[in-house]
């Protein structure tokens, strides 16, 4: 038995991850880097996301960001109704300012009708409206989604370009209903979080307590999730679908099931980057954000929630430090590249498959082994 | 009615060009080449660079853009892709990355950037290519405004395609092809150097991109990152048309390409591209295994 397998280590490495994210304020007190910091922390959680739907599932979404921007985009809507900006541009109501812009002459100055559709901001008036939608409309559309795929048994590759060609799209409607949603300059000049009356400064230690403490419930949930019996049903169905089936198991179910799951996280963490970061834009639906997510959980790790985790968090933070200077920021796209080709090549299990065999090495030297088998480990040196 | 109808055929060619290297490396060969949009851009800097240095014209650069390209797409396979035959997605990742590096390769001018040298038509700046000036002169024929360039594109895909067509099903590489296309280690055990075959039909796949390179440049400009916006599209015809099936790539290029000029000149290129990405979403809901496609035993 290796040592890898035990239980005990997996608690470890979550608790040193969870306690150094948490502790983090104390060492930095660098407003803007923690505001950084936060950022990556919600794209870790776009990390264990993508492990929980590709590592555990077999299903790898090449359309995550079509959950993430949803996410953003909703709860971005309610932030913008509550920054009066369109106020100072001579509105007599806070309409969003770009309708203001696009409204035809003598259109009155209210969500009812400013632009044709406005209305539909209405309910968005409310905050928590939007913050609520931000995981309800992901969840509702991934649902619709999966239950379309895997009813139809579509498997694999299908799925991929399935999930991608449908971000692309959702992407291109985003654009065209400019009036509504301001096109390709998405919603910035956003105002803060507000809660019982506190308002959330994206640059204030408490917003980066938000995001930390959002970002360990999830992973704590999703690594509970994936050693229930339906998680380990779920592997059986990743690793053959058709014995699963045959072992009378509804095999469509699960993933819909998990599928939905894994939107909903990254619905959560679209609704938690525009908290830190003050804008949603198009740009969440890019496809080239879509395959970065799953290139970070493949470095950290595609089996390990943990790992892909780490693995977004780690190469976000490099490519910030990187990116002061511009000839470095472009060599490090290239470092980066070659990087993804060599995990690959060599190390299918990333970061975490390296914490996994550290941990079995000191296990044999010390001549302990883990005593059951259940989960996969990351090791919590890869965190630093 | 006619010029609708050329539009989409023209858009339908530009497809058929990109998706045609697509349907030999990932129809015939199981690779997720993300990188062929890049060996499209290298083909499109080859003509840019053959022109500036060489003082080359659009048709010596099409030869000389397949021939780089082709290597370029031998390399990748030697180094990378070798080792993932069979890992369909662990392809479509690792061609990321190197597709990444393509690109950072060309904005960083091979490293010269680093020693503060500036190659012309290198870097991270727009180029473009002259079109011969008498592809450039629209004309007249019974009334229908013929575009002499969108022709030009279309009779060069009709011939490479006819082309990739012969090699496939008339030569006998081609039927080495299609019997590791059908099975692998059968076709070695028949004394087929799997191997050989299978990097050379990468890099001839490989090559037709730097084909399709040469042809965008004549109306697109030229710029690192213009093959990550066609590769998508190409995969789209591809996995629409059926893997493994030349003409399925043919029609569903021809399909999706009138339905995105149709719905262009009704409402507008957005919606029309939105349009094709969801009649594409249904049609692979519908058949995964593609409009046409054999049956594996």
């Amino acid at each position: 038995m290796r040592l890898s397998d035990s239980p005990y280590v997996d608690v470890f490495a979550y608790g040193m991850f969870i306690a150094a994210i948490l502790l983090l304020p104390l060492v930095m007190d660098d407003p803007f880097w923690l505001n950084r910091i936060a950022k990556y922390l919600v794209f870790g959680m776009l990390g264990v996301a993508i492990a929980l739907s590709w590592g555990y599932a077999g299903i790898l979404n090449l359309g995550q960001g079509l959950f993430f921007g949803i996410g953003a985009y909703m709860v971005a809507m309610s932030l913008k109704l509550q920054s009066y900006t369109s106020l100072q541009q001579g509105s007599d109501k806070p309409v969003p300012d770009f309708m203001l812009w696009n409204a035809e002459p003598g259109a009155p100055t209210d969500l009812c009708c400013i632009v044709p559709g406005s209305w539909i901001w209405q309910p968005f008036q409310a905050q928590w409206f939007g913050m609520v939608m931000s995981v309800v409309v992901p969840v509702v559309i991934s649902y619709i989604l999966a239950t379309a795929i895997f009813r139809l048994r579509v498997s694999g590759v299908y799925v991929a370009i399935i999930t991608l060609a449908l971000v692309l799209l959702a992407r291109l409607l985003l654009i065209d209903a400019q009036p509504l949603t301001n096109g390709f300059n998405g919603l910035t000049d956003l105002g803060w979080l507000t809660v019982a009356g506190i308002e959330f400064d994206p640059y204030l230690t408490a917003t980066y307590y938000i995001i930390a403490v959002s970002l360990s419930v999830v992973l704590v949930l999703a690594r509970l999730l994936i050693s229930t019996r339906a998680g380990l049903i779920l592997q059986s169905t990743r690793d053959d679908p058709k014995r699963s089936r045959f072992l009378g198991f509804d095999v469509a179910t699960y993933q819909v099931f998990f599928f939905t799951v894994s939107a909903a996280i990254a619905g959560f963490a679209g609704m938690l980057y525009v908290i830190a970061a003050e804008f949603a834009s198009p740009s969440f639906m890019d496809l080239t954000f879509s395959i970065s997510m799953v290139v970070w959980a493949a470095v950290g790790g595609r089996s390990s929630l943990l790992g892909a985790c780490i693995g977004a968090i780690l190469i976000n933070t490099i490519e910030a430090s990187a990116s002061e200077t511009e000839l470095l920021q472009e060599s490090w796209r290239a470092v980066i590249g070659l990087i993804f080709v060599l995990v690959v090549l060599y190390l299918p299990r990333g970061l975490a498959g390296i914490g996994q065999e550290t941990v079995d090495w000191i296990g044999r030297k010390a001549g302990i082994s883990g005593r059951s088998r259940s989960g996969r480990v990351t090791n919590p040196s890869a965190a630093e | 009615m006619a010029d609708i109808l050329f539009i989409g055929l023209s858009l339908s060619s530009i497809l058929l060009l990109i998706a045609l290297g697509l349907a030999i490396t990932y129809g015939a060969m199981g690779v997720i080449n993300m990188a062929h949009g890049e060996l499209v851009m290298i083909g499109a800097y080859t003509a840019v660079l053959s022109g500036i240095y060489l003082n080359f014209n659009m048709f010596v650069a099409l030869p000389l853009a397949f021939f780089t390209a082709a290597a370029v797409g031998l390399l990748i396979e030697k180094l990378v892709i070798r080792r993932l035959y069979g890992r369909i997605i662990d392809t479509l990742l690792a061609t990321w990355g190197v597709a990444i590096l393509l690109q950072q390769a060309i904005r960083l001018q091979f490293g010269a950037t680093f020693f503060d040298v500036t190659v012309p038509g290198l870097g991270p700046g727009l180029q473009n290519i002259d079109v011969p000036s008498f592809l450039n002169k629209p004309f007249d024929v019974a009334g229908f405004t013929v575009q002499p360039y969108r022709t030009f594109i279309i009779a060069v895909t009709l011939i490479l395609a006819a082309l990739t067509w012969y090699l496939f099903y008339r030569t006998r590489i081609g039927m080495q092809v299609r019997a590791i296309m059908r099975n692998p280690d059968m076709a070695a055990s028949c004394g087929i150097d799997v191997r050989r075959v299978s990097a050379l039909t990468f890099a001839y796949g490989s090559g037709l991109a730097g084909v399709a390179g040469v042809l965008l440049a004549g109306f697109k400009t030229v710029q690192p990152d213009m093959g990550a916006a066609v590769v998508v599209d190409g995969f789209l015809v591809v996995v629409v048309g059926g893997v493994g099936s030349l003409l399925g790539t043919g029609l569903a290029a021809l399909l999706l390409g009138q339905i995105n000029g149709i719905v262009a000149v009704l409402s507008n290129d957005i919606v029309a591209r939105a349009v094709v990405f969801g009649v594409v979403i249904v049609l692979i809901m519908w058949r995964p295994q593609g409009l046409f496609s054999f049956k594996n035993r």
